[in-house]
């Protein structure tokens, strides 16, 4: 699963803020169809945000009181 | 860790706990508190969460998790515990665990302490980690749909008209609270004003400018935002700009029903997402900050273990320890709502089933633990300038001479001079009657922060503490008003089918139009309330999370029975049990007890009186009485829901358990992981 590359500090620090906060990782959509689906088309980065937005906030609180 | 260390860390809780029991007569360091509370999270973690984990629900490595299986590197990600941990964490805590600590410290700061340290063990964090794993086992489904399927359609659909009311009390009186912290203040109303353009920026910019770049957005958004509470303090000094955002509470509360109409109906990009960043990064930094805070300045605590209000008679909220400690602190020791988040975004991001111990109870222990540094911020403040700010103007008279000879007659002091030298050093006009706990709050973490980090910056820390708590509770707000529009298109849809498609326009107008309508309806009936309104909305609130409380354990227990660990479904039924004496008891006091300051209907015929009397305008008294007697529906409406979902469910567990029912599972059949193990 992992890339043969390793990902520099920044990019790890960038990669756990934006899990923290539920941010979409475009990079790891990227790397999920790398290697899951290497046959298939790869969204745009425009496209891909649209996507995370409407599974994120289609159902259920995503926050509490 | 080596067994040495759990040694050291069980007689460090011990010790802690012993300090806190043997003071009396002598104020307890703010540092035993967070000992005793530590050590016992750790112990409880390692004794009876392994249990939970191994025993009750059989949590399995072997098996793939939905991220796994469904993994799609968009919502199924599998995502590092840790990671998953902070994410869950956010995610659940929001104002509640801050706010309800604070309230119940007018009964001093043990009975809150000892309910939020214990209640999370034994109920809170079971409950989420139950949830957690069982809509795991079940493709990340939600607790409405669980509830559906394990129990039955009748109880399903009652769960989610339970979820709905739920919402728009719990909307009602978050926006309560921002609205009695920003009342008169132009600083804080200019601030938070401030990060509607913020985000709108933000939202640009993630959407239109350089897509997906959320984390350069919401870079920019924090330093705007740091700006703007700055900037504050010279609008409120400024005589020109001072007046254009210095507004009263009936104002503020119809502004924020517009905004929350708008967020509602514009698309998430704008205002909703954007602020859903902006508000994580501020509540996580802010919670760490606060934490060291307070282990650098470990401050006395000056209120003392118990007040006299125990036996009813508080000025801060109407009732007696019992159940009204339990009520008033939800979050932080058991909260309802989580069972939503626990069965929403979380349950698809978890890695291995394993962590599910970790991110689920020890996400909850992690919650507690910010109610117990709430209290300990609110109580080490001096109990004279606590209840001069949580109490209702009604009791406190207009002037600060007058609410020092209130503190008085119940047995504290408070000083004028040192009262009116904190309102200047906090950039405010008053600190009277600012209930709600928000303001309180804010002031306590000043001081933390003050002693901490610099002194005399008490104006800027205690509006970044105001704008902190607003700016999460107007993101409760948006989120919640949309998730209320989408349940209630959902059952709209049955009516009239079109009714029920989220995109169409009139559809989602009208359903954001009734949800606005139903929290402001509160909101304004709060703001209006000349007791102050968290005295009639704050234990609505908690009996209404506790109740969901109820419908989440119910959902639990069911999992447990069918999966055929009955003779374990005492971890759940224990917290149900206690939540439904605590919840049924404060629900029938708070409508039928006699004293008017508590029970509504003695509360409605009380100001009927008083406009027989000619003390109160007929108009206004008429609204007052009406409001009192919706509340006292209300709360009986949440209490026959909640007992038929008990009743139905304790059916169901009847049925399996005689044999007249196959224990069928719906769990997604096993498949075995591809990870290493």
């Amino acid at each position: 699963m992992r890339s043969d590359v390793q990902p520099g500090l920044l990019a790890q620090v960038a990669t756990l803020l934006r899990r923290l906060a539920g941010m979409p990782d475009y990079e790891a959509y990227l790397e999920h169809c790398r290697t899951r689906h290497p046959d298939r088309p790869v969204e745009s980065e425009a496209e891909f945000y649209r996507q995370y937005l409407r599974a994120r906030y289609a159902d259920g609180p995503t926050r509490c009181c | 860790m080596p067994s040495i260390a759990w040694i050291l860390v069980a007689l460090a809780g011990a010790a802690g706990w012993g300090v806190i029991a043997l003071a009396r007569g002598e104020t307890v360091n703010a540092a035993w508190l967070i000992l005793a509370a530590v050590g016992t999270y750790l112990v409880a973690y390692r004794i009876y969460g392994r249990f939970l984990a191994t025993r009750v629900t059989g949590l399995d490595d072997r098996r793939a998790t939905p991220a796994e299986r469904l993994s799609n590197g968009r919502d199924f990600v599998p995502t590092g515990r840790w990671v998953l941990f902070g994410h869950h964490f956010a995610a659940i805590a929001g104002a509640g665990p801050l706010v309800g600590p604070v309230l119940a410290a007018q009964f001093g700061y043990l009975p809150g302490t000892l309910w939020i340290v214990f209640g999370v063990v034994l109920a809170g964090a079971v409950q989420d980690f139950v949830i957690l794993f069982a809509s795991m086992r079940r493709d990340g489904r939600s607790l409405g749909r669980m509830a559906r399927e394990e129990i039955g359609p009748f109880t399903g659909t009652l769960a989610m008209v339970a979820i709905l009311a739920i919402m728009v009390i719990l909307l009602a009186v978050l926006a309560l609270v921002v609205v009695k912290s920003l009342a008169e203040s132009p600083w804080g109303v200019f601030t938070i004003l401030c990060t509607i353009p913020i985000a709108l920026l933000m939202g640009f910019w993630m959407e239109k400018w350089r897509p997906g770049k959320t984390l350069e957005a919401s870079a920019i958004g924090v330093v705007l935002l740091l700006l703007a509470l700055v900037g504050g303090r010279w609008v409120a000094e400024s005589p020109a700009l001072a007046p254009l955002f210095t507004h009263s509470g009936v104002a503020l509360a119809y502004g924020l029903i517009a905004y929350g109409f708008l967020a509602s109906v514009l698309p998430v990009w704008m205002l909703l997402c954007p602020r859903d960043y902006l508000s994580t990064f501020m509540k996580v930094g802010t919670v760490c900050l606060l934490a060291v805070g307070l282990l650098v300045v470990h401050p006395h605590l000056q209120m003392p273990a118990l007040t006299r209000f125990v036996d009813g008679t508080g000025p801060v909220f109407a009732g007696k320890l019992f159940p009204f400690a339990f009520i008033t602190i939800a979050c932080g020791a058991i909260s309802g709502f989580h069972a939503l988040v626990a069965s929403g975004t979380t349950p698809r991001m978890v890695r291995r089933e394993g962590d599910a111990r970790l991110i689920g109870y020890g996400g909850m222990l992690m919650e507690s633990f910010v109610a117990i540094m709430a209290m300990a911020a609110a109580t080490a403040l001096d109990p004279g300038t606590y209840f001069a700010m949580n109490a209702p103007l009604a009791a406190l008279g207009g002037s600060v001479e007058s609410a020092a000879r209130a503190v008085q007659g119940w047995g504290f002091s408070l000083s004028p001079t040192e009262f009116q030298a904190l309102t200047h050093a906090v950039g405010e006009q008053t600190l009277l009657a600012r209930t709600g706990g928000a303001a309180t709050l804010a002031v306590g973490m000043a001081h933390v922060f003050s002693r901490a980090f610099g002194e005399g910056l008490m104006g800027v820390w205690y509006h970044f503490a105001i704008m902190f708590e607003a700016l999460f509770i107007l993101t409760t707000v948006d989120a919640g008003t949309r998730v209320g529009r989408f349940m209630l298109q959902e059952l709209l849809g049955h009516v009239w089918a079109p009714l029920g498609r989220q995109s169409w326009y009139p559809s989602s107008i009208l359903a954001s139009a009734l949800i606005v309508a139903g929290w402001g309806w509160f909101l304004v009936q709060g703001v209006l309330d000349p007791n102050g309104g968290i005295n009639s909305l704050w234990p609505l609130f908690g009996i209404s999370n506790q109740l969901l409380a109820t419908v989440a354990l119910c959902v639990a227990t069911t999992v447990l029975v069918k999966a055929g660990k009955a003779r374990y479904a005492w971890t759940t039924l224990l917290p149900l049990g206690w939540l439904l004496a605590v919840t049924f008891t404060a629900a029938w006091q708070k409508v039928f007890s006699e004293d008017p300051r508590l029970g509504f209907l003695a509360g409605a015929r009380a100001v009927e009186a008083k406009v027989a009397a000619g003390q109160v305008a007929p108009a206004l008294g008429a609204q007052l009485a009406f409001n009192a007697r919706l509340d006292a529906l209300l709360a009986v409406v949440f209490v026959v829901v909640t007992l038929l979902v008990v009743l139905s469910s304790a059916r169901e567990w009847l049925l399996v358990l005689r044999g007249r029912k196959p224990a069928r599972v719906t769990e997604t059949p096993f498949t075995e992981t591809a990870y290493a193990q």
